[in-house]
């Protein structure tokens, strides 16, 4: 998978451990960071601003879910109910006790990796899709509380989040957003990227391709299954308070049982590394948008269905394109990615990947 | 005292149509060990198609039920066939990944052709007040119960005394050892599939004369049947019977008397708090059969 370019030869043990290997992929790195912070939000107006704000918080909820399903093997079915935790608990602190956003966010992470470590539990006796059955009754609990918590949480009519604002500057606007949420995101790749570069990480790649063996290697796998649930749950629970303080306004309708699918359905398509969990997050939600471009197209071809048509039409596209990737290409995008590279690293001679 | 028999009662009769509901997730995990998370979609989707038929098209009943009853078998067969099947030989993960998003799937075919509120299936049977004692009870409420126990029994005979049921008990066992006695176990897959998504559109059906025909509930119905198929065990049909009807007890039972303190609504949680204990303190259910495993 990883191979290097020719003529790439590690001479000191700093450059074999160095995330970035070679001075072509600094130079790609800062162009992509040059596009992402310098030029991107000053060409885009405000729709795409926020179509990007939108992918970067999905990126960072389904790279917490990577954790889980790529790395460690385990199927959580209750990650749009850890965002839903983390962002009722930002939002509560906000409005309630007026808390800044520093401090909400990262007692939102810790408050849903809490409930993501609690839900593991059952791990401690057994494996495979039980704990998937587990994470549904705790999106099923978890939303129960957050309907029922009276004024706490306002039950149906949704929570109003503050504005995110540090030493009075406000984060108001989709362009100031955009700051926050792509920093927070860059910052959750690298910490997931040297993730997977530890002992944790590793662990965690063993628990998934044999516990058994993983075991007599010392592996403790209960603790690393209920690391990764948490870890997992962190990400989500900062995805949600950004999603909370970014839209101002969050409801129960916002987190169900389908966001979750989307949320494996991304990892699906998108395969099981860091950069397919990025790959699936921006093609589903790209794709989302082109359907809601086609949705009149649509509505105007078969009027019967215009209206809720495009929703309904949505999910089952999805549910579709998430079936065809695990009949067709099961490695998903990331190994697309992983042979176009290898071509062009290799030309003229013939990929292996392929 | 009247009081607990009431919630015992109403207990139940709904813990009897999650009974049937989890025998479809039961039938399908031990033919082909894939756990069905469509299963609530499906529930919904079966009353959807019914409502169409019968109220849409006017359709009358005798007319209605072989149509329906052949759209279901259609569907049940495509689902094998289209996405289970070519799933094969890759990991069971992967299989129930797509069981999962055919929950997508069907809940948008329901949006998609049934958008709006929900709607009510016409009563076939008039309904009446019935006294058990000093409890009350609708006399729907106790032919849906008695349509539950029909089921029952035609499931039974089917699976014990025909032969396909014998070769569904076969194929549970081991694919390997049935194929070699000349069973077709790609085509056992397809009959549990359909016998399944009968199962669930009974559930369906019955439920939807109490709740009326909308999305939601009955998807959320239809999850609770999970929590019934842990509690009796994956494997095993008396336990989806005697789970289905347990959960029935614990939720109304346990509603009832702390409703008043939690300002209502317990019952849609109760399933879930079961699953979550279940999972945590005898994971592989009352009857489910106990893999000695390492962890």
């Amino acid at each position: 998978m990883f191979k290097k370019p020719c003529g790439t030869f590690d001479e000191a043990y700093e450059k074999d451990t160095a995330m970035v290997r070679t001075p072509f992929r600094w130079v790609m790195l800062a162009l992509l960071f040059a596009l992402m912070f310098l030029v991107f939000p000053f060409v885009a107006g405000a729709y795409l601003l926020d179509v990007a704000n939108n992918i970067g918080i999905t990126i960072i909820a389904v790279l917490g879910l990577q954790i889980l399903v790529g790395f460690t093997g385990l199927i959580s079915l209750g990650h749009a109910a850890f965002m839903a935790a983390g962002a009722y608990t930002s939002a509560m602190l906000s409005e309630h006790l007026g808390w800044p956003f520093y401090a909400t966010m990262p007692l939102a992470a810790l408050v849903s990796g809490l409930l993501g470590m609690l839900v593991s539990l059952p791990a401690l006796r057994i494996r495979g899709f039980y704990i998937a059955v587990s994470t549904v009754a705790a999106h099923y609990i978890i939303l129960w509380f957050i309907l029922h918590g009276g004024d706490l949480t306002m039950g149906t009519s949704g929570l109003t989040a503050h504005e995110i604002s540090m030493g009075g500057f406000v984060f108001d606007s989709e362009f100031s957003m955009y700051y926050v949420i792509m920093g927070l995101t860059v910052l959750v790749v690298f910490l997931l990227t040297n993730l997977m570069r530890t002992k944790i990480g590793r662990a965690m790649l063993a628990v998934r391709d044999n516990d058994l063996a993983a075991e007599f290697m010392g592996i403790n796998v209960f603790r690393t299954k209920v690391l990764a649930f948490f870890l997992s749950s962190v990400c989500a629970g900062m995805a949600g308070a950004l999603l909370a303080h970014y839209q101002g306004l969050i409801t129960v309708d916002q987190f169900t049982l389908i966001d979750s699918i989307w949320f494996l359905g991304m990892l699906i398509i998108g395969g099981p590394t860091i950069i397919g969990a990025i790959f699936g997050a921006i093609f589903l939600r790209l794709l989302s948008q082109l359907v809601l471009f086609m949705a009149p197209f649509i509505g105007g071809i078969f009027p019967a269905f215009s209206g809720t048509a495009v929703s309904g039409f949505t999910q089952i596209f999805f549910g579709l394109v998430i079936i065809l990737f695990l009949v067709f290409e099961p490695r998903g995008l990331a190994h697309r990615w992983q042979i176009t590279l290898s071509t062009f690293r290799l030309w003229p001679f013939k990929t292996p990947l392929g | 005292m009247t009081f607990l028999l009431q919630m015992i009662v109403s207990g139940l009769l709904s813990g009897a149509v999650y009974a049937l509901m989890a025998l479809a997730v039961v039938v399908i995990y031990k033919s082909s060990s894939i756990f069905n998370f469509a299963h609530g979609s499906m529930v919904a989707f079966a009353a959807f198609l019914m409502w169409s038929l019968i109220v849409q098209f006017e359709l009358p009943l005798l007319a209605a039920l072989p149509l329906y009853v052949g759209c279901l078998f259609l569907v049940g067969y495509l689902i094998q066939r289209l996405i289970i099947q070519p799933l094969t030989g890759q990991p069971l993960m992967a299989a129930v990944m797509a069981t999962i998003a055919l929950g997508d799937v069907f809940a948008g075919i329901i949006t998609l052709i049934w958008p709006g509120p929900g709607r009510t299936l016409p009563h076939v049977f008039s309904s009446k007040t019935l006294h058990l004692g000093p409890a009350v009870m609708s006399s729907e409420g106790l032919i849906n119960f008695s349509i539950c126990v029909l089921a029952f029994l035609a499931f039974f005979i089917f699976f014990q005394k025909t032969r396909i049921g014998l070769a569904m008990r076969g194929t549970a066992e081991d694919h390997a050892l049935a194929q070699s006695e000349g069973i077709r176990v790609s085509w056992i897959f397809v009959v549990s599939w359909i016998v399944a998504i009968l199962l669930a559109a009974v559930g369906g059906i019955l439920m939807s004369s109490l709740y009326g025909v909308n999305s939601a509930p009955l998807h959320g119905l239809g999850m609770k049947s999970l929590a019934v198929v842990i509690l009796g065990g994956l494997e095993s049909i008396p336990g989806a019977i005697i789970g289905g009807l347990l959960i029935g007890l614990i939720e109304s039972v346990g509603a009832g008397y702390l409703d008043p303190y939690v300002g209502g609504g317990l019952n849609d949680l109760m399933p879930f708090v079961v699953i979550l204990l279940v999972l945590i303190f005898k994971p592989y259910g009352l009857f489910g059969y106990e893999r000695i495993e390492r962890m």
